[in-house]
């Protein structure tokens, strides 16, 4: 076959798609909304899981978390960086602060405790921040529901809007906080609520208590080397196993006996939802495009039934079967490259819209935790390119294989019996 | 019939002074048992303990005086170390108070904090309020009577009743025969894993009556770690009632 003769077939197809320009467009419509469905759909469940992985992350834990070889899992409040002697921590945040990935980091002492207030007392969790380090670093603390940020060395503390309520409290009331010392003693001391907080995460608004971390330290009789964690943030929490890995060279000369442990370690089941969320995709394509094919084989199938004394006439003038398999086909592919455009042109700017400004869900539902994981109600898209090009390959093919059948059907139309009207 | 009465009575008497009459093994592993937890106890108390708390990370010894009433109710002071002294704890039925005299405030343990260390020993607060006479929890069955290194014992083995609360699978016991004072106790999980083990030594004449002065607390998964008690006085059957078991005795500082 030459050239030349490849033309024709490829022509014939395309203008089979001018014949009926009503059923053309219906059926490129159908195949622009199937394109639109996938890359929406899939979009938008990216927009969720990256919405959890962020706020997962980024909303108090970090995307990197150092601490002590032993700290975990059982979190002793003995497991310092650096053991029992402390470690140097603005030579460490410094180092950090140094990466090109890091955006922030801030050290974190933790202690187990009471929190009273009058006749109300919570076990609650105690964590000692450094209040500049920490706004740069995590978004709970950012816009607080009432009061002010603590001050380093000030008796003040800030607590969830929950166990506020539970202790009955507000800001500037006194409250006591009882922990157990690093001496075996029972540390004890009054503190004024400074601030009250809602990150949306309920073990996090009913428990904890964030308090200067220098005032923490003296609570539990704790030297002011001793934290047991460096949190930190990368831009990109998908960069942040990569930053880990050098933040751990970094490190290395201090001789600390240190773990960097990346959100990806930390909450190997995030990832693994993530992993499960990806996977759902191409199920997304398969059944869209499953169903569409239908829609494309009866509008083809119509068009070549139609088409029986023609394909019979170009039969009984030479063309071979083969040939007019492939006008058929070509018609098919001309339509599907058709609705590609069509769908993108309607997707790419929606898509962007909604990835730019994503619209308010929350008429349809509330918050959602999901792994630990504040989502919040809107329809926040992401874009992503292989998506998108899976998304054509699969429209392209869906239009291909719904053509099959019906130019097998149109090759073998017996021309004798379909030109004699039978 | 009045005279002979009487004499059975004497002879009964004269046979019991002289230690003849009742054999051990004529009483029960109950009626043993109940000795021991009363010899441990008495309805109320009054003493100076010093708690000797040691872990892995600190080492610390604090002066406690404490008073009781029956097992429900009872008042401790901490006496030293200075810097704590006069942080009290009161437990009154099945409820703590811990009074801190540098707030001068006193707090409530939650019940989630009902399973927490006490004073940082090894005794958690349950431990403190979940004490209750021996035989009213468990039933309790000899599984040993003969000796150990030369010396008389019984062991018994009590197991909860079902309606009891207690956390234990079985609390086994080994008691001196000739004076029936304590050595151990050894707590066991519901798993049946030793879970602490308690000793008990230098029996001595404190308050009236031969008690061990000394108990030691070892945890089974940290060995090398231990809460002592050592009572330094202690009188029993004071007179003190329930009211003296008040937030004001609490915050009462001597």
């Amino acid at each position: 076959m030459t050239s030349t003769q490849a033309g024709p077939w490829r022509q014939i197809g395309w203008r089979n798609l001018g014949r009926h320009p009503k059923r053309t467009a219906i059926t490129a419509i159908g195949l622009g909304v199937g394109y639109f469905a996938v890359v929406f759909l899939v979009g938008w469940s990216s927009g969720l899981m990256a919405q959890m992985v962020e706020n997962g992350t980024g909303l108090v834990s970090g995307q990197i978390e150092i601490h002590d070889t032993d700290y975990r899992p059982d979190r002793s409040l003995y497991d310092t960086i650096g053991g029992r002697e402390g470690a140097d921590i603005s030579a460490i945040i410094r180092t950090i602060a140094s990466d090109p990935a890091v955006v922030a980091a801030a050290p974190r002492l933790y202690a187990g405790g009471l929190i009273s207030s009058g006749n109300s007392t919570s076990a609650g969790m105690l964590m000692g921040i450094d209040p500049s380090l920490e706004l740069d670093l995590t978004r709970f603390l950012d816009d607080l529901v009432e009061g002010r940020i603590v001050e380093p060395g000030r008796n003040e503390l800030l607590v969830g809007d929950e166990l506020a309520r539970q202790l009955g409290a507000g800001v500037g009331d006194e409250v006591v906080l009882v922990a157990p010392g690093a001496d075996g003693s029972m540390g004890n001391d009054l503190f004024t609520i400074a601030g009250i907080f809602h990150s949306g995460l309920a073990f996090i608004d009913s428990r904890y208590g964030v308090l200067p971390l220098d005032t923490l330290q003296t609570l539990i009789v704790m030297d002011t080397g001793r934290i047991h964690e460096v949190a930190v943030s990368t831009a990109d929490p998908w960069i942040a196993t990569e930053a880990a890995g050098r933040l751990t060279a970094a490190l290395g000369p201090m001789d600390l006996d240190i773990e960097v442990a990346p959100w990806t370690e930390l909450r190997p089941e995030m990832v693994e939802y993530v992993a499960l969320g990806e996977s759902f995709y191409f199920l997304i394509i398969a059944i869209v495009f499953g169903i569409a094919m239908f829609g494309v084989a009866n509008t083809m199938l119509m068009g070549t039934y139609e088409r029986r004394r023609e394909f019979a006439v170009m039969l009984a003038l030479g063309t071979s079967p083969r040939h007019i398999v492939l006008t058929v086909v070509y018609e098919a592919i001309a339509l599907g490259a058709v609705s590609l455009v069509a769908g993108f042109v309607v997707t790419l700017p929606v898509m962007v819209w909604w990835h730019n400004a994503p619209p308010d869900l929350g008429w349809l539902y509330g918050e959602v935790t999901v792994m630990g994981a504040l989502i919040r109600p809107s329809l926040r898209v992401e874009y992503d390119v292989a998506v998108w090009i899976w998304s054509s390959v699969a429209l392209l093919l869906t239009a291909l294989l719904a053509a099959l059948y019906p130019a097998a059907r149109a090759a073998r139309v017996p021309p004798a019996d379909a030109l004699s009207g039978l | 019939m009045r005279i002979g009465s009487a004499c059975r009575s004497k002879v009964l008497m004269v046979l019991m002074v002289l230690g003849v009459g009742w054999p051990a093994q004529a009483q029960t592993a109950e009626e043993i048992i109940e000795r021991v937890d009363r010899l441990l106890r008495g309805d109320s108390s009054h003493g100076v303990t010093r708690m000797q708390v040691v872990t892995e990370h600190w080492e610390r010894e604090m002066t406690l005086e404490l008073w009781s009433l029956g097992t429900d109710h009872s008042l401790v002071r901490l006496l030293a170390p200075a810097k704590e002294a006069g942080t009290a704890t009161l437990m009154a039925d099945d409820d703590i108070w811990n009074y801190l005299p540098k707030v001068d405030r006193t707090i409530k343990v939650p019940a989630s904090m009902m399973g927490g260390s006490w004073m940082g020993s090894h005794f958690t607060n349950d431990d403190l309020v979940k004490e209750s006479q021996l035989i009213e929890d468990y039933d309790v069955e000899m599984i040993f009577d003969g000796e150990h290194d030369g010396v008389g014992v019984w062991e018994f083995r009590l197991t909860p009743k079902p309606e009891a609360a207690v956390v234990w699978g079985y609390v086994d016991y080994q008691v001196r025969k000739d004076d029936y004072m304590p050595l151990w106790a050894r707590y066991f999980d519901e798993d049946e894993r030793l879970s602490r083990t308690t000793e008990f030594s230098d029996f001595r004449n404190l308050g009236g009556r031969i008690v061990p002065a000394v108990m030691n607390m070892r945890p089974a998964d940290k060995p090398n770690e231990r809460t002592t008690m050592i009572y330094d006085e202690i009188e029993f059957d004071i007179d003190i009632d329930a009211s003296f078991f008040s937030l004001q005795s609490l915050k009462r500082r001597r």
